[in-house]
């Protein structure tokens, strides 16, 4: 012990002398280090007028090339090994602050002056921020047991796997010594919140705790619950802007629960990661994708739509591309790339049109801001998924495999059909709500750019307003040749009509004119589109089963099913061209780009098709540096508080630098090569650690030395996420029903959390059990989201968000102290303890603190409880009318010491410890 | 005070104390830790300008265990706090402060193709019709300032106020226009001006939100809550909205059943455990949740208190104009007073119905908006003349105006007539006014042509609007940044500049 102290205070003055040395050194003798030593100066004192927006006097130094350029004055600023004839150098040094950089700031220190001529000297090379390079296999540093092992303070073998040498590794640099292991209780209560999101079940309990199961066991079960995938997907829901609505003013309801229930089971399946993206990405565009393929694209979905009428499809549109592109690269390659949108990024190595190009992978979807959210995948019952497939079958087995292929994503998504607001050159017509083409008597409209190659039948969804109607579609121009001539109908609501004409080679303008002399005023609609499909009849009329298989096929394209919206490609002759914005304007196009990857990071795979599936195989390739170390660094945070990198959504160089480096590299290699992108091999291996595993007490050393546990040498301590919140009350009160996945839930809200204009939607509260589902089950509003949720810092889900930022404040003490969703849960918490006949109100007091907590109440807080509760059992006995309030429902619980009990349960949830994971 | 109570208030403050000296050690590693590694603390201290003046809020100061203390600006405040009136659906400027007498002229005729080349409206469509003003105007005060007849009582205080003229958007949609106008941004996702403000400047009021929000006209504005949202900020910082109806505040009132001495009992029984928890474990986030608590308790007192209107001298009432125990605009206003009064940092007020297409009698240019002019001339008129005789107006900065203007043709959707007599969305001219908090008295800037249609001399955009708030403030609108996603956001993103020419 007291060599140890000796030993201390003697080491900390010397390590800072020896350091300092080092540094002086190191500058003058060792090869400098760009990214770590030359970088960080560029970025702080440089960058922003040289580089990226501003390149004062023609220079900047985002690249190596524009920095070795010449600049206005027509030379280089800086000259590879030779310092002496940089002028950037020579500024530098200048003390007028008129000429000397920066520009009227204050100096460089000799020191970064003496890195910067060094790294000039040595050729001004650039490097490559740790982050852009591939994750290579990392060297565990496994030397610090053996040291670890000749300190004599320390007796207990403290590793348990891999991560333990990396922490302890940077714990002894920093002279700290880890935490001895968290007790069982702790450790139960910690590992089931963070796997399930739940506390952990009563026989698991029973079981950990007697010791009937050891540690690995109770870890394997709780990878196995099924609310492993419900609490993991609400951390995704983030990520991917998850919400029940579309957004913006009117922000009406949107059915996409299927995607999310597609993450559970996802989840839950441990489907590989590197899979798991890439359905997400391209699920449509894989062979044959199936219906769950489909529904993953949701994802890129759950942008907003913008339903307000007057607006700009078009730039919605545009502005949904743009939130898919930022999305993947701050959801899954955790790096900002929206700054390229206007510029070259002023820090990271990516260039202005390589946005464009990046965006060009998903500017080509069907989607067009509609109101109905198109392309959607249409849901048959089963009975209908059998009759499409028999339609499909039958058109393969009589050779028909194109048509086949066709007939199905028809009938599975209506595509690729054309929006009736892509018409124009309106005469006495209008898109109506600019969302639906709306024809008036003696109406003209136009639909540009049709090709009709081969195609000899429309079909087309539309509302018909009145009887007599005629539709005239001609060719070419408003006079010319008639293409076919249609009589619509009164219509029940939108309808679906097919009608066949004659055959007209290559690619047309179609004039469209309505006439009806039966409608009473000028201003009266007669017709409304919503889409055009031009297509070719069923083939193989004449062929046994024609007949069955065509009238099945109609029936269910006009059969009213739900729909998800997903993402779809344009075909090819409805291809959309990709141009860079100047500046960041849609309106501004410059030169057109095609879909490309940057090229500071890794190629694209060869033979990988330019679409979104190539896409994801580029991302989810080995050598992308970026992917693997994301959601390493996410789930890390997940589990322990903080990431490697505190900034989750950005690992590059503007980025908090990462902590533990080698280690988040070493996870990131085994998530990929040891682990084949199994995500819950990889939670195993990190709750494994001793780490993980360690007390959360907080020794004077530790808050010392490691005040924000940045080392980890205690366990983790942090407030519950909102979702755990909800779920943990109703799950203590044995509330919770444990239902998996469906709709949205409306589970009690207080009055007036919804007042949208134009909209009529109102919140509903479920019924029955639906009230207690858990909180990922919540339906979102976006601009009115669960009121209690977003207290504890649930984000609006409005743009993808990586990181929730804790927050700690007094309305957060009102949720949970008065939300009546929470005093619900306290009522029962006390209904629940009553049926368990306990004796003794210490001792009931004591059983729900351990049915909380997994340990009985130290006697001091079992004090301040019991008084509470004689206190509160005083003033239900003077005043039965409060007793009815407290319990709320005129049952057998109505008598004073059962609300007493509602009380103390009610401050039971509001303790620090049970918000706490710890 | 009990003995009890004397050590909880002890143990609160070192907590404080603790946690304050944490995070700003935290912060100030943070900021310096640019990746040179400990060995170089030397001349890192040294260019993180150690001793110099260099302001800390262009950084993330942000402490997660008060998150809302008092923090100063960049520079010395005019303004220490905002009412911001903010009437959702655009009222026309042409009605109320810009009279265009040649627009009567034209009542009537075909609008000329050259107003509409190029142009893209949310409603009209075709060639519409030119569209008088609906209301007799006259000058008013010392200023001579230019108002309707709609808005009497408005018309006695011109000169306190100053007018903007020629306010200018590039946002024809409700939606992205109050966005724009309130976060700077027309898409969803930044900050509202409240956040900012809170942010920056903290509440001077422990016990009450420093941002609250008030609506009234039955419906939010159109952009929802995100107009209030805090975007990439701590959620800490998104405004809390205060009710006439139900809880004043959201989860503010004790169960039924739980009186005051029973919730202060149960407040004293968590946090008596939570000690235990602190001697146990040391985390010093556990002495702020206590102090969290006993902020709750207090503030479940305060908030009630301040959000009743009914205790108010009848005289104040009659001035405002007030309907006590119902949802209005009026009651409100008056709410907003109080509030600043307490010390709230930042009140905004939305009030919705001012959307005047046409479509039906509410929204008619005549009849609705004569309508909205009574629901609101009073109150408003109330609010400058009561800061005023209370000595808050000078550092009270009180903003009126909407998220663009209406266009001087009449509305013809889809190319109908419509209904009743309207106009739709227009984003080259409208007219937001400010007063208090040291922007001049009796000042308008900014012209318009003949027919209301482009601003042609001293055009504001909604950053400089939002650039001179701030500069009322205390802060350099271009250096109140916020790192997020690896750059320096700000409110007024690329652009803004500070209305000098209103500034007193």
């Amino acid at each position: 012990m007291f060599a140890g102290k000796f030993k201390k205070t003697l080491l900390v003055p010397l390590l800072i002398i020896a350091g300092t040395s080092v540094f002086v050194f190191s500058t003058g003798r060792q090869k400098i280090d760009f990214s770590t030593q030359v970088k960080p100066i560029i970025n702080k004192k440089c960058i922003t007028c040289h580089g990226g927006v501003k390149r004062e006097s023609g220079f900047s130094l985002l690249f190596r090339e524009e920095a070795l350029a010449k600049t206005r004055s027509g030379k280089p600023a800086i000259v590879p090994g030779d310092p002496g004839a940089s002028e950037m150098i020579r500024r530098l040094h200048l003390k007028d602050p008129e000429e000397r950089m920066p520009y009227k700031h204050q100096p460089l220190s000799d020191d970064e002056i003496n890195i910067l001529t060094q790294w000039v000297k040595q050729g001004a090379k650039w490097g490559e921020h740790w982050a852009y390079v591939a994750v290579k296999p990392v060297e565990v540093p496994k030397a610090g047991r053996n040291l670890f092992g000749l300190l004599p303070a320390d007796k207990w073998e403290w590793p348990k796997n891999d991560i333990d040498y990396f922490i302890y590794d940077a714990l002894q640099k920093k002279d700290i010594k880890p935490s001895p292991p968290a007790d069982k209780a702790m450790l139960l209560r910690r590992v089931s919140l963070d796997i399930t999101g739940l506390p952990p079940t009563q026989s698991l309990t029973t079981q950990f705790l007697s010791g009937k199961i050891t540690y690995d066991i109770l870890v394997d079960s709780l990878l196995a619950s099924a609310h492993y995938g419900e609490r993991w997907t609400a951390m995704w829901l983030d990520l991917a802007r998850y919400a029940d609505t579309k957004g913006y003013e009117r922000d009406a309801g949107r059915s996409i629960w299927r995607y999310r229930d597609w993450l559970i089971k996802s989840f839950n399946e441990d489907k590989p990661y590197d899979q798991f993206l890439t359905e997400q990405l391209a699920g449509d565009l894989l062979p044959d994708a199936t219906n769950e393929q489909f529904i993953a694209t949701a994802f890129h979905r759950n942008t907003m739509t913008n339903d307000e009428g007057g607006t700009e499809n078009e730039e919605f549109r545009t502005a949904a591309v743009m939130d898919r592109v930022n999305t993947t690269w701050t959801a899954l390659m955790g790096t900002t790339f929206n700054c390229v949108q206007c510029h070259s990024h002023p820090y990271d190595p990516f260039k202005h049109d390589e946005y464009y190009k990046f965006m060009a992978f998903f500017n080509n979807s069907r989607d067009e801001d509609t109101w109905a959210d198109y392309p959607l995948l249409r849901y048959y019952n089963e009975e209908d998924s059998i009759r499409r497939i028999n339609v499909v079958s039958w058109l393969k087995k009589n050779n028909y495999g194109k048509e086949a292929h066709e007939a199905d994503l028809f009938l599975r998504t209506w595509q690729p059909s054309i929006n009736s607001i892509n018409t124009d050159s309106f005469i006495n017509c209008e898109l109506s709500d600019t969302k639906w083409l709306t024809m008036r008597n003696a109406s003209h409209t136009r639909l540009k750019h049709i090709n009709l190659d081969k195609k000899t039948q429309l079909m087309f969804r539309y509302i018909g307003y009145a009887a007599n109607g005629v539709w005239t579609i001609r060719v070419g121009s408003k006079e010319g040749p008639v293409l076919k001539r249609v009589s619509i109908p009164k219509t029940k609501g939108w309808s679906i009509m097919k009608i066949d004409f004659p055959q007209q080679a290559g690619v047309h303008d179609l004039y469209f004119s309505y006439s009806n002399s039966t409608l009473k005023t000028p201003d009266a609609s007669g017709i409304q589109f919503d889409w055009f499909y031009f297509t070719t009849p069923l083939p193989g009329k004449g062929l046994p089963g024609y007949d069955s298989t065509a009238k099945n096929y109609w029936n269910l394209v006009i059969k009213d099913v739900p729909g998800t919206p997903v993402m779809m490609d344009n075909p090819s002759d409805m291809y959309r061209h990709g141009y860079v914005f100047e500046r960041g304007n849609w309106l501004v196009k410059g030169k057109e780009v095609f879909a490309d990857v940057p090229q500071s990071l890794n190629p694209f795979p060869k033979g990988a098709p330019h679409n979104r599936l190539g896409l994801a195989m580029w991302l989810t390739d080995k050598r992308n540096p970026l992917t693997a170390r994301t959601i390493v660094n996410r789930l890390w945070e997940q589990l322990f508080g903080n990431g490697i990198v505190e900034t989750l959504e950005d690992m590059g160089s503007q980025g908090i630098e990462p902590t533990h480096r080698e280690l988040l590299d070493h996870l990131a290699y085994r998530l990929m090569n040891d682990h084949h992108w199994s995500i819950k091999k990889l939670l195993k291996e990190m709750v494994s650690s001793a780490t993980y595993c360690e007390d959360s007490k907080v020794s004077e050393e530790s808050l010392e030395k490691d005040p924000y546990n940045k080392y980890y040498s205690r366990g983790a301590r942090v407030r519950l996420s909102a979702e755990q919140m909800r779920d943990q009350a109703l799950a203590l009160s044995g509330l919770l029903c444990e239902k998996l996945g469906g709709p949205s839930v409306m589970p009690w809200q207080p009055g007036g959390i919804w007042l949208s204009p134009w909209n009529g939607e109102y919140w509903k509260k479920s019924e029955g059990e639906d009230q207690y589902r858990r909180a990922v089950y919540t339906y979102w509003k976006r601009t009115a989201p669960y009121p209690s949720m977003i207290t504890f810092d649930g984000v609006g889900r409005e743009v993808c968000t990586a990181r929730r930022i804790r927050t700690n404040t007094p309305l957060q003490a009102l949720v949970t102290l008065n939300d009546s969703a929470y005093l619900d849960a306290a009522r029962h918490f006390a209904y629940k303890l009553e049926k368990e006949n306990i004796p003794g109100i210490r001792q009931k007091i004591n059983k729900a603190y351990e049915q909380t907590l997994y340990k009985p109440a130290a006697p001091a807080k079992l004090n301040a409880l019991e008084t509470l509760y004689y206190e509160a059992l005083r003033s239900f006995k003077k005043d039965s009318a409060k007793t009815c309030e407290m319990i709320g429902e005129n049952n057998e619980h109505n008598n004073p010491e059962t609300a007493a009990m509602v009380v103390v349960m009610n401050a039971l949830l509001n303790l620090d410890e049970v918000v706490t994971k710890f | 005070m009990t003995q009890k109570e004397l050590h909880i208030q002890r143990l609160v403050k070192e907590a404080e104390e603790q946690v304050l000296q944490m995070n700003t050690r935290r912060h100030f590693l943070k900021e310096c830790a640019f990746g040179f590694g400990s060995l170089a603390l030397g001349s890192l201290l040294q260019s993180c300008g150690v001793g110099s003046s260099s302001n800390l809020i262009t950084h993330n100061l942000f402490d997660p265990a008060h998150p809302l203390a008092p923090k100063l600006p960049h520079f010395a405040a005019k303004a220490k706090r905002i009412i911001y009136l903010h009437m959702a659906g655009a009222p026309s400027q042409l009605e109320l402060f810009d009279y265009k007498p040649e627009l009567l002229k034209l009542n009537g005729q075909d609008c000329p193709q050259s107003l509409l080349e190029g142009k893209r409206f949310a409603f009209i469509r075709g060639v519409p019709k030119m569209l008088g003003p609906q209301a007799k105007f006259s000058q008013h005060g010392q200023s001579g300032a230019w108002v309707s007849e709609h808005l009497p009582h408005l018309s006695s205080i011109v000169d306190e106020i100053s007018f903007l003229k020629a306010v200018t958007t590039d946002q024809f949609n409700h939606a992205p226009a109050q966005l724009l106008m309130h976060s700077g941004s027309a898409r969803l996702g930044r900050p509202s001006m409240g956040s900012w403000v809170t942010y920056g400047l903290g509440t001077e009021n422990q016990n009450l939100p420093g941002f609250v929000v008030l609506t009234s006209g039955g419906k939010f504005p159109d952009a929802g809550k995100s107009v209030w949202g805090s975007g990439f900020l701590p959620s800490v910082y998104q405004g809390v909205q205060c009710r006439s109806e139900g809880d004043p505040v959201l989860f503010i009132k004790d169960p039924s059943g739980m009186d005051r001495d029973l919730r202060k009992a149960s407040i004293d029984a968590i946090n008596k455990v939570n000690e235990e928890e602190y001697k146990e474990y040391n985390d010093p986030e556990t002495l702020s949740r206590i102090s969290q608590y006993e902020m709750a308790y207090k503030m479940q007192v305060s908030a009630p208190e301040v959000m009743d209107i009914s205790n108010e001298p009848d005289y104040i009432k009659e001035m405002y104009g007030v309907q006590p125990g119902k949802a209005c605009f009026a009651n409100n206003v008056l709410l907003a007073r109080k509030l600043v009064e307490k010390g709230v940092r930042f009140v905004q007020l939305f009030d919705w119905g001012w959307d005047s297409h046409g479509t039906d009698p509410s929204l008619a240019i005549d009849l609705g908006l004569i309508n909205k002019c009574r629901q609101t001339d009073k109150a408003v008129t109330a609010l400058i003349f009561d800061l005023k005789q209370r000595g808050l107006l000078e550092e009270t900065l009180v903003i009126w105006g909407g998220e663009f203007g209406r266009t001087p043709m009449m509305e013809n959707r889809e190319g109908k007539q419509n209904p009743y007599k309207g106009r739709d969305h227009h984003v080259d001219a409208f007219t937001i006014w400010m007063a208090g908090g040291g922007i001049s008295k009796g000042v308008t800037y900014g012209e318009t042509d003949e027919i209301g249609y482009y601003a042609i001399d001293g055009k504001v955009t909604p950053y400089d609007v939002q650039a001179t708030i701030l500069n009322q403030l205390g802060f350099d609108h271009e250096k109140f940044t916020y790192q997020f996603q690896g750059r320096p956001f700000r409110l007024t993103d690329v652009s803004g500049r500070v209305i000098e020419e209103i500034v007193g």
